[in-house]
């Protein structure tokens, strides 16, 4: 047997994984108040996921790209002159805006790395399964510890005359640029455990925690 | 939700024979990876120290998070250092950062782009590498590795630290020999 035989026979050494886990930590909490701004539904949990769409942006900025980068945006479509800009990841949305911020949905499909906009989100407005959308309200980033965090929030009020329910999505809708500003992809998506219901004259409030931790 | 940074260190001599291999979950992002993801979302400016140590803050720009490097820069991308230091969140710059050169404790910095984010199965990742050569003439022991990234503040342009770790094990390069630092960043669903 030769040097190069024997070499190739003996097993590959494994990458040594040692150290404590990262944690960048993304989370959500829920609650939907009636008109009289009672608590009476709530949820809260890790969120289940940030979707390409976040590594795609962020690789734009990181990578500097001026063109050529293909992001999906939420209507389907691909973009594919994608570039660094300084809107990536915008997502402080006005009253009444429902193009980007936080969004809320009627589907319960699980969530897949692939998903570029909520399955069923309502729409701005005041008919029928529609939400008048507030404005998406940030906490500052804070540290506290080895910790540092911070919040982004979005209130959704029903005035349609009648309850909407069945919402079992959220998510944030952030822009990034290819062409023009102001393309909007899916950042991240979570489907709620169980379903919500917004009274008439009620609100759901949704509250992502964004979180470092060295 | 699985949102992680991996890193892995390779280690050859002279020759290019791989004599040391190191590969784990980042120790960490900091807390200006966050601080710059923050003004980007409002549109607006966030408090941040510099590698400079100077507190220039951070807006929305399009230069944010540019971490490509050319070759013999040291002050942008996978930048290394001997320091051994505890990370800590608010971490701006490593702790003891080997500087381009060939002098004694210095090492050639080679080029460095992210390179595109590839789909696999319900994975979305993405590699940046950068190699670094030893031609000091004596050995040099790599103790800790990060990536600068640029940054503007208000009024002045910069450069952060938006993540730093500290090795496992200590990794001798030789002299003539090379250390490869790559960071993967990867969501998964």
């Amino acid at each position: 047997m030769t040097k190069g035989q024997e070499r190739k026979k003996q097993p590959k050494k494994a990458l040594k994984k040692t150290g404590r886990v990262l944690k960048p930590e993304l989370s959500y909490k829920v609650e939907v108040t009636d008109k009289d701004g009672r608590v009476i539904q709530r949820e809260e949990g890790p969120s289940r996921s940030y979707v390409r769409q976040w590594n795609e942006i962020f690789q734009l900025q990181a990578g500097a790209v001026a063109s050529g980068g293909v992001v999906k945006d939420t209507s389907g479509a691909t973009q594919t002159g994608a570039y660094r800009s300084s809107r990536s990841f915008h997502c402080d949305a006005g009253i009444g805006y429902d193009r980007t911020g936080l969004r809320v949905g009627k589907d319960s499909t699980p969530v897949s790395i692939s998903d570029y906009a909520l399955g069923s989100p309502l729409a701005e407005g005041a008919s029928i399964d529609q939400v008048e959308h507030q404005l998406t309200y940030f906490t500052g980033p804070l540290v506290v510890g080895s910790t540092l965090s911070f919040t982004i929030q979005r209130s959704m009020v029903n005035h349609s005359g009648t309850p909407i329910s069945g919402v079992q999505e959220i998510g944030a809708y952030i822009e990034f640029t290819a062409a023009m500003y102001g393309r909007v992809a899916l950042g991240f998506r979570d489907v709620l455990g169980s379903p919500f219901s917004i009274p008439d004259g009620g609100a759901i409030t949704v509250t992502y925690t964004l979180k470092v931790t060295a | 939700m699985k949102r992680t940074l991996w890193y892995s260190v390779t280690v050859r001599d002279r020759h290019g024979k791989v004599i040391s291999r190191e590969r784990r979950r980042s120790r960490s992002m900091l807390g200006n990876w966050y601080r710059i993801l923050y003004g980007m979302m409002i549109t607006g400016c966030c408090s941040m120290v510099h590698t400079s140590g100077n507190s220039w803050g951070t807006c929305y720009l399009q230069d944010n998070w540019d971490f490509r490097g050319d070759a013999d820069v040291d002050y942008k991308s996978i930048v290394i250092g001997t320091g051994t230091t505890a990370v800590t969140i608010d971490d701006y710059k490593l702790d003891t950062q080997i500087m381009q050169g060939t002098g004694s404790g210095q090492m050639r910095h080679l080029a460095s782009t992210p390179g595109w984010p590839s789909v696999v199965g319900s994975d979305c990742s993405f590699l940046t590498s950068r190699v670094f050569l030893n031609n000091s003439g004596g050995s040099i022991t790599v103790r800790e590795s990060g990536i600068y990234c640029r940054c503007k503040g208000p009024t002045y342009y910069g450069y952060a630290c938006i993540v730093r770790d500290v090795f496992g094990t200590p990794q001798a390069v030789p002299d003539g020999g090379s250390i490869t630092i790559d960071y993967t960043l990867g969501i998964t669903a």
